[in-house]
């Protein structure tokens, strides 16, 4: 069967409004909340990695190994199937909004940690000793510092949970991919099908991506060479020229 | 701008490596169904020659579902199938190749088995397919050699009765199976609006149902008898007569020739009947 | 607890390792094609003439912004792998070559920071002894740049074993897939479905901690760029 027959493209078109932008929007949904959720949970627990204080220290140790080591997948089947037998039913939109929102909160905060981190600890030190608190310094001192060096990472990471959002699919999250899937199935039409959602999901990322290139330029610039190189190697470390996918 | 630039091209670069792709899937087979013009093209060659292929590779190879029971088991313990269509499919290994022994199954399920035919990985299907006209646009079905109909499996405290009841309830289905156009049918001339989640497995929609994401779980009867436990009951309404045929790729005529006539001896014969009582099948 | 050897029976649990085991043969043969594919292309991209690198450049882009779970789909949809193979083969080929093309973009470009961040004082120290440009690459350029993208090569190695799960949207016998037909004997029993989900996460979490650890006391013992004073370096996202 040609799976690219004139007919099939038909079909798609007719049904484009109900299953290709209902899917973009919904997976757009899923990927601003669950974004924000993510920068949350990130930058706390980022923090929470610098202090010395060892319990907090442990608390998001323990959340980012997690959420880092096993797959997204089964966290969500786990909220979906499993927590209902213990009486904790959550819808599934909640589920997919908080599943890539903790998931992705576990990277994020590991690139806050790098980004405090690419701040001279100088910088703290000399805050602490005008008086600041821990808090205050972070707040005012350190992060704005750390964010330039950030900001390639968070938009790769966002780039990912877009992505990720797609793997809602299989618990019929009513997102692009799904509706892709479900529709793809009905007529048999996967060629056009899948192409279409591969377009629309280069639409949405394409300029995510776009913007995590001219970020990472732009950490670069301004600082002094030794800082520089410093920086290239972090971003290296960490991948941004899109390490750390999925 | 630059950007712009590559972005079309990206663009235009996915769609050609789908293509790409996709031409390799339908380059070499070159049946071309689901439109009209192909449907006596180009493959008298291969129309007498998918019998030749099946005896030459040595097995022939059907997609079969895992996860039926009494229809298609895969037995954990011995990964042999199990089940009235896999005897079915050892007939036709019987009358193609003269061994019945010598078939090779490839799981497939609702969502699977038609790229999988049409890709040429399998020679035939028999997985519980539904003969639809649409569907006979896109494949060849031989005679049915089962009929079943859609049925519901709940939970037995949730008080849901007939279609009626399950006004405004969630119905876990199968992707690409019928079940979902059937029900929404029904439902209409009904006057009941039901809401849909589909799955790519049926073990998958079962669980949805256990933890209660699903108030209904709708597949063929015969399906569903295989998920009944002591907390479910399936319900006595069925809809949709559902005619199972065995499928295969458009354009090797020798080939559904030959299925069907096996069907057709099958069934006159009496041993359709007999296989059908031997797994128990109501 | 009888529930935990029942679902934890011999055959259960060699079912389940079965799946464990097709996980780690399309993981370890699709990362292994990715690194060579990744540094090719990474390579290419950040030397190569400008036709093939605006190809890769193209390639890389694609696979940037879709979703693994796509190319899944369609190369197991529309690629066909033909007579000869098993079942078992077929599936294993598709993983493969899904994951590869995937990764390999991601290697691109991790390779490609890499190889930008070698000063090009080694190209031209190279030159002068007479190396050409591949010699250099090949002996001294990318053998520096492949030992600085180690850590975030790791995790994406990590990435890839994770996201073997993802195979289960078309049934491939791995990991989860097996798991759920195993749960599929329990169904209602929360305490089943505990353990069974938890062994799973288990096999998952043990293969990738362990690779994590390696990561991080890697970027522990590199003295250069040297940037946390406060604490060990962040492991890579």
């Amino acid at each position: 069967m040609n799976p690219f027959g004139a007919e099939q493209w038909q079909t798609l078109f007719s049904d484009f409004h109900d299953v290709f932008l209902t899917g973009f929007l919904h997976t757009f949904y899923f990927s601003v909340c669950g974004l924000i959720l993510a920068l949350a949970i990130g930058v706390v627990l980022g923090v929470f990695s610098v202090t010395h204080n060892g319990a907090l220290k442990a608390i998001a140790r323990v959340y980012v190994e997690f959420f880092q080591n096993t797959p997204l997948f089964l966290q969500l089947i786990f909220m979906y199937n499993v927590l209902p037998n213990f009486g904790i039913v959550l819808d599934v939109i909640p589920i997919c909004i908080l599943g890539v929102g903790m998931y992705h909160g576990a990277y994020i905060s590991e690139v806050v940690r790098t980004g405090i981190q690419s701040v001279p600890k100088g910088q703290m030190e000399a805050a602490m000793s005008q008086g600041f608190t821990f808090v205050q310094a972070m707040r005012m001192i350190v992060l704005p510092q750390a964010v330039k060096v950030m900001l390639p990472m968070l938009t790769n990471q966002a780039v990912n949970l877009v992505k990720n959002t797609s793997v809602t699919a299989m618990i019929a999250g009513g997102e692009l991919m799904y509706l892709t899937d479900s529709w793809v199935g009905l007529y048999q039409v996967y060629g056009p099908g899948y192409l279409m959602a591969g377009v629309l999901y280069f639409v949405i990322n394409f300029p995510l991506v776009s913007l995590t290139k001219y970020l990472e330029k732009r950490a670069k610039r301004g600082m002094v060479p030794k800082r520089v190189k410093r920086t290239e190697k972090i971003l290296i470390k960490e991948g941004v020229a899109n390490g750390g996918v999925l | 701008m630059m950007t712009f630039f590559k972005k079309v091209i990206a663009g235009v670069m996915t769609a050609a490596m789908v293509a790409a792709l996709a031409g390799c899937g339908g380059g070499a087979a070159s049946s071309a169904a689901g439109t009209a013009s192909t449907a006596a093209s180009g493959t008298d060659a291969a129309a007498g020659g998918a019998i030749d292929k099946i005896k030459s590779a040595g097995v022939l190879k059907v997609g079969v579902k895992a996860d039926v029971p009494k229809y298609s088991l895969k037995n954990p313990q011995t990964s042999k199938y199990e089940g009235f269509e896999d005897d079915l499919a050892a007939e036709i290994a019987g009358k193609i190749l003269g061994d019945k022994s010598k078939v090779e199954f490839t799981t497939v399920n609702a969502k699977t088995r038609g790229p999988l035919l049409d890709k040429g990985d399998i020679d035939m299907v028999i997985a519980t397919f539904t003969i639809t006209d649409e569907r006979k646009k896109t494949y060849d079905f031989s005679d049915p050699y089962m009929t079943d109909a859609v049925g519901f499996l709940v939970k037995k405290d949730s008080g849901l009765t007939d279609l009626k009841s399950m006004n405004g309830k969630t119905i876990g289905v199968a992707q690409s199976a019928t079940s979902k156009d059937a029900l929404q049918q029904k439902a209409k001339e009904a006057g009941v609006t039901l809401k849909f989640a589909e799955f790519a497995t049926y073990p998958e929609i079962k669980a949805a149902l256990d933890s209660g994401r699903v108030d209904v779980f709708s597949v063929d009867k015969s399906i569903l008898n295989g998920y009944l436990d002591d907390k479910t009951e399936i319900l006595s309404e069925t809809y949709a007569p559902q005619d199972y045929g065995i499928a295969t790729k458009k354009g090797n005529d020798d080939l559904a020739k030959l299925v069907n006539d096996t069907v057709k001896d099958l069934k006159s014969s009496g041993e359709l009947q007999k296989m059908i009582d031997k797994w128990e099948i109501k | 607890m009888a529930v935990f050897f029942k679902v934890f029976s011999l055959s259960n649990l060699n079912f389940m390792l079965q799946g464990v085991g097709m996980l780690l043969a399309v993981a370890s043969v699709s990362i292994v094609l990715s690194l060579l594919l990744g540094t090719l292309l990474g390579t290419v991209k950040a030397y190569g003439p400008n036709v093939p690198r605006a190809a890769v450049s193209v390639y890389i882009e694609v696979f940037r912004t879709t979703p693994n779970l796509l190319w899944i789909l369609i190369i197991y949809f529309l690629v066909p792998f033909g007579s000869g193979l098993s079942p078992m083969q077929k599936d294993f080929s598709a993983g493969v070559l899904a994951f590869t093309l995937f990764t390999s973009a991601v290697v691109a470009e991790i390779v490609r920071g890499g190889l930008n961040s070698i000063p090009t004082g080694q190209f031209e120290g190279a030159q002068s002894q007479g190396f050409t440009l591949v010699q250099t690459l090949r002996y001294i350029v990318l053998p520096q740049a492949l030992r600085v993208s180690v850590p975030a090569l790791l995790s994406q190695v990590i990435t890839v074993v994770k996201d073997t799960s993802l195979l289960a949207a078309v049934n491939i016998a791995e990991l989860t897939v097996n798991g759920r037909i195993v749960i599929g004997q329990f169904s209602g029993d929360g305490a089943a479905l505990l353990l069974v989900y938890g062994f799973m996460a288990l096999v998952y979490f043990s293969i990738c901690f362990s690779l994590s650890i390696v990561v991080r006391r890697m970027q522990k013992r590199r003295p250069s760029g040297r940037p946390g004073k406060w604490e060990k370096e962040p492991q890579a996202a």
